[in-house]
């Protein structure tokens, strides 16, 4: 057991979110475990509980029950001044890129590194070592709004990563960007991968899931209905873990939502 | 590094909120300074009742040609009770209470009071006749006023007995009320300073949520987040501080030192140098209401 804590890098452990008691939980029983080094895809329509998922993976919100662990570490047990550290090992990308748009390329990417107070020499080095991983040598002092979308995420995956974090979240960083640009931000988080970095990256985008085949993790309605290696956004077979999303349903959810059958069986 | 990166965060906050830094630094200037004068008020108060005690006597007036009061139905004060009221002071049952006393005569009654009105037209219009002659008496304790007022009151010849401490105590009651009304000034204008900072602080924090929001995803602490922000508000409320320190300051040099002191040569007015102790305190004060309404603010506007 403790093996296995230490192998998975996110471990959610019977993991439920309500934010409102009366609607149905963000997250319902969630049991999913990424292991170091892995690649995966979270994937389900808006509202079915994705990003609640990496939410309380950087502890922006608690757990209403279960388990979440970080890197070994429960997170419900981090003191709030210990937050910071637990961060500082989880790199985050957006849709919107959110970059300080009066600094330059270098400035946006050094300033995740002067915030924690890195020196100014080791900055100088890192941050010209990281931009020509997602490929941007040479763009250093240009402003973001001189460059394509695609590049401002290439900024803001490099400001993620410049402090080696174990783990880098992705919430939707292909949404604002055509395919061809989406392939290539996606050649960026799979060389980061490739480092050791452990990726998690919710999306819509299944041309994106059909190329990289990766593992998938679909949600919906809060609840883990696949869980897939080296899969396509689409399941081609039936839906796993519905058997099993009916043995744990607590009879609370909505009913429209499910299949004929489904409420039937449940009665 | 981050001494150096809070330190331009600080800087560009300042730049950025300009106009609402300012009026912090003018707010916390005002109600500073009414607390300073109210202050200064005390030290004033302080400084003349150490000088006036010493000097301020019991005076007992005698009766002279024109006075109307019981103890003068006789007629202007004859030498001979003159004599006796002089035996009586000098007697060991009143010459306990007090370290000395001395007779003042129309005549140097009248020459004090040129002295002291010269600037007044009323100098003209009064003769040594219309002044009283007085026994002046120094006090071992002055508290004691009453033993020797019940003894002369009733002395043939003696028109009144006045405590001159009793005057004073009515200006200083003047001056207390007046340093009362500067607290209730500074006390309105400092909940003026105090929720000036915290929309302030909230501003800037709402200017600068991208910031704050990448410095949160990356890991930075709760202090390198926040203390710019506090920062900010402690650094314009101690720049008003300064400005009522030197505004106090000059009050005591130019306008008591300079002008009142030629005014009213007599009257010990605090000396400027004796404003400095309310430097520090001022700018404690300022500081850490500041700093403290930053910091409410912060916990409920940035969220770490």
């Amino acid at each position: 057991m403790p093996c296995r804590v230490l192998r998975a890098m996110i471990r959610f452990e019977n993991v439920t979110k309500v934010y409102d008691q009366k609607a149905r939980p963000a997250l319902d029983s969630v049991n999913l475990e990424i292991d170091r080094g892995e690649f995966a895809f979270l994937v389900g329509a808006s509202g079915s509980g994705k990003s609640t998922f990496l939410r309380l993976v950087l502890k922006e919100d608690r757990a209403t029950s279960g388990a979440v662990y970080v890197a070994g570490q429960n997170v419900a047990k981090i003191s709030s001044w210990r937050v910071p550290r637990l961060r500082r090992g989880i790199g985050v990308v957006f849709q919107d890129f959110r970059l300080l748009p009066q600094k330059n390329v270098f400035a946006n990417v050094a300033f995740a590194m002067q915030v924690i107070g890195k020196s100014r020499s080791v900055i100088r080095d890192t941050v010209p070592e990281v931009l020509k991983t997602v490929g941007l040598e040479g763009k250093e002092h240009r402003m973001p709004h001189e460059l394509s979308g695609g590049e401002q995420q290439r900024v803001a995956i490099a400001r993620a990563v410049v402090n080696r974090p174990g783990i880098l979240l992705a919430d939707e960083p292909t949404g604002n960007l055509d395919p061809t640009t989406s392939m290539g931000i996606m050649g960026v988080l799979d060389k980061i991968n490739q480092n050791g970095t452990t990726v998690v990256m919710a999306t819509h985008d299944d041309d994106i899931v059909n190329e990289m085949r990766k593992r998938v993790v679909e949600l919906k309605n809060g609840v883990v209905i696949r869980d897939e290696a080296k899969a396509l956004y689409t399941s081609m077979i039936p839906v796993v873990g519905q058997s099993r999303r009916l043995k744990d349903a607590s009879g609370r959810d909505d009913t429209e939502n499910r299949l004929p059958g489904e409420g039937e069986a449940q009665r | 590094m981050r001494l150096a990166f809070i330190l331009s965060e600080i800087g560009s906050g300042l730049r950025r909120n300009l106009s609402m830094v300012i009026s912090v630094i003018l707010v916390t200037f005002v109600s500073l300074t009414f607390v300073g004068a109210a202050g200064m008020l005390q030290m004033q108060i302080n400084q003349m009742k150490g000088y006036w005690y010493d000097k301020v006597q019991v005076a007992i007036f005698l009766c002279s040609e024109g006075s109307t009061a019981a103890g003068c139905a006789g007629g202007p004060v004859t030498p001979e009770q003159q004599e006796s009221l002089n035996a009586l002071l000098e007697s060991p049952a009143v010459a306990q209470y007090i370290n000395d006393f001395q007779f003042e005569s129309k005549e140097e009654a009248y020459k004090h009071f040129k002295d002291q009105f010269s600037n007044s037209p009323i100098v003209d219009s009064v003769t040594p006749d219309q002044l009283p002659a007085s026994f002046r008496i120094n006090m071992k304790d002055p508290e004691k006023y009453q033993i020797i007022s019940e003894t002369f009151s009733s002395q043939p010849g003696v028109e009144t007995v006045i405590d001159q401490r009793q005057l004073l105590e009515r200006l200083f009651s003047v001056m207390n009320g007046a340093s009362l009304v500067a607290v209730g000034i500074a006390g309105v204008m400092i909940v003026c300073a105090i929720l000036l900072i915290a929309t302030t602080i909230r501003l800037s924090a709402f200017s600068r949520r991208r910031e704050t929001g990448i410095m949160r995803l990356v890991g930075a602490s709760k202090t390198v987040i926040q203390l710019p922000f506090i920062l900010e508000g402690v650094i314009a409320a101690v720049i008003g501080a300064a400005l009522a320190s030197a505004t106090l300051w000059a009050v005591a040099h130019f306008f008591l030192g300079e002008y009142m002191s030629q005014q009213y040569p007599d009257t010990a007015f605090i000396s400027s140098g004796q404003t400095l102790i309310l430097v520090p305190a001022l700018i404690i004060l300022g500081g850490s209401l500041a700093g403290i309404s930053s910091l409410l603010t912060l916990r409920r506007y940035l969220r770490v």
